[in-house]
């Protein structure tokens, strides 16, 4: 009796895995054979505007972020199901569990092959994805990529604003709270992350022509605080221990200034040192109401969320994308091409936090 | 005689290793032998001990298990985000207890398996982490909690005394969370010195058959095994987000290979059987001056990675290397003729 039905589930299990193997293994095959006309043309230009053929409710726009469970996303994903209600499409957030490279990239060869229409992405490692990218271009699929300016395999990358300029706002915010004089040091996620190191760069180019009393730490320039708080506050506590005249670190992550600010507060250096950078009003008003922050700044993830949906609509409908495009979402209504770019889209939408509109941002 | 004993213990070696380091990291930066520097490490150290206890105890036994920080996060996450929607205004009493008893249920699952099917405990736990991880994000919907109950806060940021560096003015505060730390250390050296339990994990590890026919009990010893690893995971998270003063949820993933490696830098067979909790605890104390020292040391960011990774390969090559000489039999004839 046991080895009968011991057989008979050996067989359900073959069958079962047949089955399944027999469903999705035209799925790979098909995008495959045409893959090979358009990659020669794909990484060049992107692609003349041509509207999809499908039902417009048929369509599938996915929003890959960096995580599911980092508040910042999480905020990303109310825009998102906004912006889907508002248009009726469907249009949704998928993220992995946690922040990895590796992880991303599965989901979305994962997405891939389920056949979606566009793909919305915010890369953890810009360099890693570019392969995947590439394979969800030459299956037809629109990729359009946010923080990620230095990918070469997507149809367009918007930013917020120009990394430059945002690094510069950042530095002025840090300028300010320092008196505009002393030392400071520049903390990323990532050395690999493109834009926390862009708006690193611009910071320091900017410090360098308006700020002449403040002076970049040579013998750490740039940290990594592996957007992870801890890891930001016990960096910070070390860089106060080696280098007793530093005054200011400039934070890019949103875990970086609250954990930096941790550590300023707890080594008895409230007011002698200050730190400033990109974090969620909800989560630090604390720390700005109590003077351990000055001011944090930002842009609206659920905005950017929202242009990227609103970028692979606009294409999906086969309009052209020019200087000047109007997406319809505040802070993108008047996108422009990165100078010498003909990828990178950059918008306006930076604002300021402090301790008095810490309240007024409802998230 | 005795300083012969203590040259063939792997602890003697992983000391010597720890005094050397603080040496170069005083050379490099004059910092390390600062009274704030010493109360940084020794809070840097309060997470990372209690892990690596649990961890110990579970590689002694011969297994392993790569689930605790998914298995904190969870128990973690529910406690707080419960105690934050009844609007808790009480001490540290409750969460202890909450997460102690989450930790034990979650543990149970893991010992359950593994003691009741036999299977091995990397493929169950390595499963587990993921459930508990996905159960987290899927279920629960887990996002980062900015705020936490008032009493949880106000232990985390309490001191039992602070120290303060005269020269450059610094001050750190000593958690009163070093004291569970301290607790569940002479707690766990007890039980592994003195009771059947203890004893029973390292003739596990050496010999589960043995050990059986020895008469241990081997599923109730597997079974508590994973149950106390549970909660001594569920107390290090507790205390992580107590500290931090907000609970994010994946905050602790990817610490369990750090937290290994420690253990088996001090000295514990990856096999099982052999290991002692002092080799455990001087080996986590190498790794958290490691990474939070680099710094310090001025090494340049890009390579405090390959840093860490080669500490690792080289510590935890010298300790397998030793297993393999003290299986050879030769080697093992020269060594007692050479005494």
């Amino acid at each position: 009796m046991k080895k009968i039905l011991a057989l008979m589930m050996a067989m359900v299990l073959v069958f079962g895995v047949a089955a399944c193997g027999g469903g999705s293994a035209p799925a790979p095959a098909a995008p495959a054979a045409p893959a090979e006309q358009p990659a020669e043309s794909a990484p060049a230009e992107p692609a003349a505007p041509v509207a999809s053929d499908k039902d417009e409710s048929d369509w599938e726009i996915v929003v890959v972020p960096k995580d599911a469970s980092n508040p910042w996303f999480v905020r990303m994903d109310v825009g998102v199901k906004e912006y889907a209600q508002k248009t009726g499409l469907n249009i949704y957030q998928r993220g992995t569990a946690d922040i990895d490279a590796t992880l991303q990239a599965q989901l979305i060869q994962d997405l891939i092959a389920s056949g979606v229409d566009a793909i919305c992405v915010v890369p953890v490692d810009p360099g890693s994805l570019e392969p995947v990218l590439k394979q969800a271009r030459d299956a037809g699929i629109i990729v359009i990529a946010h923080e990620g300016a230095s990918l070469v395999n997507v149809d367009y990358n918007i930013e917020a604003f120009s990394n430059d300029q945002y690094g510069a706002f950042i530095m002025d915010n840090l300028a300010e709270a320092m008196g505009e004089e002393g030392v400071y040091t520049t903390m990323v996620a990532h050395v690999t992350n493109a834009s926390h190191n862009e708006w690193a760069d611009g910071g320091v180019a900017h410090q360098k022509v308006a700020y002449p009393n403040m002076t970049l730490l040579e013998a750490e320039p740039r940290v990594e605080s592996e957007d992870n708080g801890d890891i930001a506050y016990n960096t910070a506590l070390e860089l106060f221990k080696k280098y007793p005249d530093l005054k200011g670190i400039m934070g890019t992550s949103s875990f970086d200034a609250p954990g930096v600010a941790r550590a300023i507060e707890e080594l008895g250096l409230t007011g002698k040192a200050f730190t400033s950078g990109t974090g969620l009003p909800a989560d630090n008003a604390a720390l700005l109401r109590s003077g351990a922050v000055q001011s944090l700044t930002l842009w609206d993830p659920a905005l950017a969320g929202q242009a990227m949906a609103a970028l692979a609509v606009h294409m999906l409908r086969g309009l052209p994308v020019t200087d000047h495009l109007d997406l319809g979402v505040e802070g993108y209504t008047d996108l422009v091409f990165k100078p010498g770019s003909t990828t990178v889209l950059e918008g306006q939408g930076w604002i300021v936090i402090n301790a008095e509109n810490v309240d007024s941002f409802g998230f | 005689m005795l300083v012969k004993k203590l040259m063939r213990q792997n602890e003697t070696y992983i000391f010597f290793v720890i005094v050397l380091l603080a040496f170069v990291i005083q050379a490099r930066s004059g910092q390390f032998f600062t009274p704030n520097n010493i109360v940084d490490l020794a809070s840097a150290l309060v997470v990372p001990g209690l892990m690596a206890i649990g961890a110990f105890m579970v590689i002694i036994s011969g297994g392993i298990d790569v689930s605790f920080p998914a298995l904190a996060s969870l128990s973690i996450y529910i406690t707080t985000s419960t105690l934050l929607d009844m609007n808790y205004q009480g001490g540290m009493l409750l969460p202890i207890v909450m997460v102690c008893v989450l930790g034990a249920l979650f543990g149970a699952v893991n010992g359950f398996l593994i003691a009741q099917f036999n299977l091995p405990p990397l493929i169950v736990t390595l499963g587990m982490s993921s459930v508990f991880r996905g159960f987290m994000q899927g279920a629960l919907n887990s996002r980062q909690l900015a705020t936490i109950p008032e009493g949880m806060s106000s232990f985390g940021t309490s001191a039992l005394f602070v120290a303060q560096n005269r020269t450059s003015g610094l001050s750190s505060r000593m958690p009163v969370s070093f004291l569970i730390l301290i607790v569940v250390l002479i707690i766990i050296f007890f039980v592994l010195k003195y009771t059947m339990f203890g004893r029973g994990l390292y003739a596990i590890g050496g010999n589960e058959t043995s050990a059986r026919r020895a008469g241990f009990n081997v599923w109730k010893i597997k079974f508590l095994l994973y149950v106390i690893v549970g909660v001594i995971a569920s107390l290090a998270g507790l205390i992580r987000v107590c500290m931090m003063t907000q609970c994010h949820p994946t905050n602790m993933l990817g610490m369990e290979m750090m937290i290994i490696a420690g253990v088996v830098l001090g000295g514990t067979a990856i096999t099982g059987g052999t290991g002692s909790l002092t080799g455990c605890m001087f080996g986590t104390i190498l790794i958290v001056m490691v990474q939070n020292s680099l710094i310090l040391m001025g090494i340049p960011t890009f390579w405090q990675g390959v840093f860490l990774g080669m500490l690792i390969i080289i510590g935890t090559g010298i300790s397998a290397y030793q297993v393999v000489r003290a299986n050879d039999p030769a080697r093992k004839n020269l060594g007692r003729a050479r005494l």
